[in-house]
């Protein structure tokens, strides 16, 4: 699953993350990451599942990080979407398909948030978020 | 197996004679609508027919083949009529949700152009969201300017409109529905953004475009049926043919249709404004079109399967109006998602949407048998040939070698040579780039002013070992314009100019260009 991780000025500067992965063995996968000394932002992707996750996303919280699970970093808006699939092609992680009505669909574990498809999409439907 | 296909067609056509009603007649197919028993199929319902009962037996049992498509098409646009203001007023130049429009005509007469983009929010809102805003009822804020004249007095007007305030809005598309399309992707090493979407560098996707085996233009191949008048399914509401559209090119497969129809009666769901990323806007619209099976010819070609479709894959980054064929493909390998180039298996996907073609036809259908649309037989056929020729430049064009440094002003060093040497002499001439060669002439690295006094400064001693060695070059006739854009692109102030084998024949830089280019045009 994908977790934004939410570091505010006052934790900023301790090596929550490592601490966290360290004592509960967490797999993650780094896929953005923004932090000034004063406060930051990550999205990760999680790999371990189960109660060790929910162990897990329990220290990272009560560790003072604002915990975000992330369904998908892209959203489609279905109202301007017109299913032309100018988007599936262009998407690096291969993310973006058709379903069976020809609607798109994004698998939002493949999902980098590159935000290749926000400027494929000829009628500004899709959204980083 | 287009030219086999083509081939065949054409020649039943020059033998016999076009639109020949042979099956049935327009009368005919009518008075079945009238009575409710005309057999209506979907162009993809037709081609299940054929695999199930054989041509001959569905070409007689059915009597008209619906189509569909539903892609981004530039040349398409309104003309309006906004009635005249008190005072009255001749419009020069207008503006609709500042979207220009054209003011060539008459005082209150416009055509707005789904390309034409808004001057506040180019690239993001254009001509074709206007009058998908038009017919989703939206108000739309019409600016206008004048000179004012004895008979129309006013200079200037801002108001709101709707749709329905308009004396008249019609769609006027003077290319639509292109029979078949070209597919694109791209061998460079950068993202292009182009009206083809989004091509990743390396061949990294495949983009095409048209409904394949819904389009109408492909089920009619000979262009028996469709012609002047031909009465059609446009934008949700009714429309017709009004010629051939331009660049109309039949004999490759290429044919298409100038439309019209009354914005009054179409749906925002069949007309939609859009954009493609760094390119421009543009207007999808949604076309339909009845195809009488009059002959078997037209039965024949109405069911044509997308891999009987030929699509030559281009290759968009070759900046050329003759871009080369990277493969000949066809709609069903573009449609399933997955095309080998070489060994490589590329992602493709379109740009139109076949699930919107799919329902226009389906829409049609229904129509039809509901009694509520009627067949139109042609006035006239569209042509069956149309050259189409390029755009010759007569003015010669201000090329590298214009404008470059020839070879007998610049330095030439070798990969050996001391960089406290070099050093000098660029300061002599008054040099800023040096292309250095190897022993049999051949360009192999490139070094600046900026290189050299770095490597004095750091103590190294050969060029060898600071010079750049992949070097972005340009030839000598190509055209200035393209190699400033180059150096634009890599952020570099200077090229060497070389011949096909790399043997440097000048060196051209952005201040040549800049400079002389300025000079002669002002001259
Ligand atoms: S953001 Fe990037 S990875 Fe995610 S769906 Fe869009 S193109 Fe694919
Ligand atoms: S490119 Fe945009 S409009 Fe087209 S299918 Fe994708 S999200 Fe929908």
């Amino acid at each position: 699953m994908k977790v934004k991780l939410r570091y505010s000025h006052e934790v900023a500067s301790k090596p929550i993350l490592a601490e966290i992965i360290l004592k509960t063995g967490l797999l993650i996968n780094i896929l953005e990451a923004k932090l000034t000394p004063k406060e930051g932002e990550m999205v990760i992707d999680i790999a371990t599942q189960g109660s060790a996750l929910k162990n897990a996303l329990q220290q990272l919280r009560s560790s003072g990080l604002e915990v975000i699970e992330l369904r998908s970093l892209v959203e489609v808006d279905k109202g301007l979407c017109i299913s032309c699939g100018a988007c599936i092609s262009p998407c690096p992680s291969k993310a973006i398909s058709f379903d069976e009505n020809l609607d798109i669909e994004i698998d939002a574990k493949r999902c980098i948030g590159c935000g290749i498809c926000v400027k494929a999409c000829p009628r500004r439907a899709i959204q980083l978020i | 197996m287009l030219n086999t296909i083509c081939a065949r067609i054409w020649r039943g056509i020059l033998i016999m004679e076009r639109g020949r009603e042979e099956l049935r007649g327009y009368e005919q197919i009518n008075e079945k609508i009238k009575r409710g028993d005309a057999i209506v199929m979907t162009a993809e319902e037709f081609i299940e027919l054929v695999e199930q009962s054989g041509l001959e037996k569905a070409a007689k049992e059915v009597d008209i083949v619906t189509t569909g498509t539903f892609g981004a098409m530039c040349s398409s646009g309104a003309f309006m009529n906004f009635g005249h203001s008190e005072p009255p007023i001749k419009m020069i130049r207008c503006w609709l949700n500042d979207v220009p429009a054209y003011k060539g005509l008459a005082a209150v007469d416009a055509y707005l152009g789904a390309a034409a983009m808004s001057e506040t929010r180019p690239f993001e809102y254009g001509g074709g969201h206007v009058i998908e805003d038009l017919v989703s009822g939206k108000e739309i804020e019409l600016r206008a300017e004048s000179y004012g004249t004895d008979c129309y007095p006013r200079r200037s007007l801002e108001t709101t409109i709707v749709l329905e305030d308009l004396n008249q809005a019609y769609l006027y598309n003077p290319r639509n529905a292109y029979q078949r399309y070209n597919s694109a992707t791209n061998s460079s090493d950068r993202i292009l953004y182009t009206y083809m979407g989004t091509l990743l560098p390396r061949y990294g996707n495949i983009t095409f475009s048209g409904s394949g085996q819904l389009s109408p233009l492909y089920k009619d191949l000979g262009l028996e049926t469709i012609g002047f008048g031909t009465r059609i399914f446009l934008g949700g509401g009714v429309g017709y043919v009004v010629g051939e559209g331009t660049q109309h090119k039949p004999q490759s497969g290429f044919a298409t249709l100038a439309v019209k129809g009354d914005l009054k009666g179409m749906s925002p769901e069949y007309l939609k404004g859009a954009v493609f990323q760094n390119y421009g806007t543009t207007l999808y619209v949604g076309i339909g079109i009845p195809i009488p099976l009059i002959n078997m010819r037209v039965a024949s070609t109405a069911a044509l399967k997308d891999e009987d479709i030929p699509v030559d894959i281009l290759d968009y980054s070759i900046p050329s109006r003759d871009r080369p064929i990277v493969k000949k493909s066809n709609y069903a390998e573009l449609k399933s998602g997955r095309v080998l180039i070489g060994d490589k298996e590329v992602p493709s996907s379109p740009l139109s949407s076949v699930k919107v073609a799919r329902k226009i036809a389906e829409v049609l259908k229904k129509q039809i048998e509901n009694k509520e649309f009627f067949l139109q037989r042609p006035i006239e056929l569209l042509p069956s040939y149309r050259e189409f020729k390029p755009l010759k430049i007569k003015k010669r064009e201000v090329t590298v070698r214009d404008l470059m440094m020839p070879l007998q002003e610049l330095i030439l060093a070798s990969p050996e040579d001391e960089v406290k040497k070099v050093a000098r002499l660029i300061v002599e001439k008054n040099i800023d780039h040096i292309p250095i060669i190897s022993e049999d002439g051949v360009l192999i690295g490139i070094v600046t002013t900026w290189d050299l006094t770095k490597a004095l400064a750091e103590d190294k001693h050969k060029l060898k070992e600071i010079m750049t060695r992949t070097v972005i070059t340009a030839k000598e006739d190509e055209r200035v314009d393209e190699v400033a854009k180059r150096m634009a692109q890599y952020h570099i102030s200077g090229l060497p100019v070389v011949d096909d084998v790399m043997h440097v024949k000048g060196l051209i830089t952005s201040d040549d260009i800049s400079r002389k280019l300025v000079g002669r045009r002002a001259a």
